[in-house]
């Protein structure tokens, strides 16, 4: 195992971290950076506790060498609003309960953040195969979805607001 | 264990094919090629093996091209499946390449995995490997000594076994354009739809002659039901020549039952492999009787 000291983007600010070239992404930001928002589950790529957003991709970063990463861009929960103000998608969560034991959701709001830009308007259909890298084991995902659809209803949209003809 | 000193302190990302080539050549058994890292991390933090030096190919641009060459889609080995779900030209002649990438894993799986990885890591279960298979692909290998062109169906041996050398590296994947009356058939078989290793998965490409009636060629090529993809020629025997709307489908499944060679696991059992199998021939049959209308204009 080498060192070996990489540079990347993340929430915006240039970090240069110490790390190994067995170390994963996951523990580079957790233990080196101390950005804990982002959660270990399964460490096999299928839960989406870890999801991060690396060069403007949704990715799993339990599944990502940490050299891998050089020069990287990458947003984390604690890129995505502030204690003070929280993102739209957060509150969305908040006010439908779609948060319970709290664990999935750092990844699901990233999910959704994702999904939602790239498609501001999403069905049901198109919520779930968004969230399907995403385990919840609290909520039944139905809050989470309707989270997601409210958070479309409200966030700034291109085509003049078709969210108001849903339900 | 031997040792001997790979000068790249554990990991690099060379900018030019020919680096990589020049590495292998020299390191290729000391040295583990990374790609999207979606099969090979799983299995690493498994401790299924130590890995101690790390060639990463993120960095080499001619991977992720894609284009039509004169006759032929060629795909670069570095293309993720969120990719090519995205490419018009692939969506356009090799629907079920499309359909087989959007049921790999998840947004984040197919973000980062990608095709070459999919075709290395030579798991029988690999999604993309029986419409590969089912299209005619070839894959493009390099090494400092030159090129060799594959076929699919050489190129697997076992389960996770293929004829790529220590020194060789996929580059490219090569698919001869279908003609235009190319029908396609995909089905996965699994417990859920997001993140399951298939149980069992299909792709039936059926070629029409000019009338749009009569079968000119036929692949029927399978996943997981065998130690590596499989195509299962006998099915060509029975139907080119013939009118589709002729077809007896249930016998055609019959011979793919008769034909696979799956074990029990995990994911299922090997008779509940060989009833499915049967099973989703004939569906894949009536549906590409329905895509192509054959039977409405008798």
């Amino acid at each position: 195992m080498s060192k070996l000291i990489i540079e990347l983007t993340i929430n915006g600010k240039k970090r240069k971290v110490e790390t190994t070239t067995s170390t994963r992404l996951l523990d580079l930001l957790r233990d080196d950076l101390h950005l804990t928002g982002t959660k270990e589950g399964c460490g096999k790529g299928e839960c989406g506790a870890c999801t991060v957003i690396m060069n403007g991709e949704l990715i799993a970063s339990c599944l990502i060498l940490a050299p891998q990463a050089d020069g990287a861009v990458i947003t984390t929960i604690e890129g995505i609003g502030s204690s003070d103000h929280l993102s739209p998608i957060q509150e969305a969560f908040i006010e439908t309960g779609a948060v319970q034991c709290g664990f999935c959701t750092p990844g699901m709001i990233l999910a959704a953040k994702k999904l939602l830009e790239e498609n501001s308007h999403p069905d049901e259909e198109e919520i779930k195969r968004g969230i399907s890298g995403n385990l919840c084991r609290c909520t039944g995902y139905q809050k989470i979805i309707d989270a997601i659809k409210l958070a479309a209803n409200r966030l700034p949209s291109e085509d003049g607001g078709r969210g108001e003809e849903d339900a | 264990m031997h040792q001997r000193t790979v000068p790249c302190q554990g990991y690099v990302a060379p900018q030019k094919i020919e680096e990589v080539l020049e590495i292998l050549s020299k390191y290729g058994k000391e040295i583990k090629v990374i790609a999207g890292g979606t099969d090979l991390l799983v299995q690493y933090y498994d401790r299924l093996y130590e890995i101690n030096h790390w060639l990463d190919l993120k960095n080499i641009k001619e991977l992720k091209d894609s284009r039509i060459n004169k006759n032929q889609m060629e795909i670069g080995a570095m293309v993720t499946h969120t990719q090519i779900e995205k490419f018009e030209d692939i969506k356009k002649y090799f629907p079920i390449l499309i359909q087989a990438a959007a049921d790999i894993g998840s947004p984040q799986i197919r973000n980062r995995g990608t095709v070459g990885g999919n075709i290395v890591n030579a798991s029988p279960a690999g999604d993309l490997l029986a419409p590969l298979m089912a299209y005619d692909a070839q894959f493009r290998l390099l090494s400092i000594q030159g090129e060799k062109i594959v076929p699919a169906e050489e190129f697997f041996i076992g389960p996770k076994k293929t004829i790529l050398e220590p020194t060789q590296l996929l580059t490219q994947i090569i698919l001869p354009l279908p003609s235009e009356k190319t029908y396609g058939c995909w089905i996965k078989i699994g417990k859920r739809k997001a993140l399951i290793i298939a149980t069992i998965t299909l792709a039936l490409v059926v070629e029409m002659a000019e009338d749009n009636k009569t079968v000119k060629d036929v692949r029927t090529c399978l996943g997981s039901v065998a130690p590596t993809p499989i195509e299962i020629k006998e099915v060509g025997e029975k139907m080119i020549g013939k009118k589709f709307s002729e077809l007896d489908f249930s016998q055609l499944g019959q011979i793919v039952e008769d034909k696979v060679s799956p074990i029990d696991d995990i994911r299922g059992t090997r008779e509940y492999r060989k009833d499915v199998a049967k099973n989703i021939m004939i569906n894949a049959l009536e549906e590409i009787d329905l895509a192509y209308g054959g039977s409405i204009n008798e």
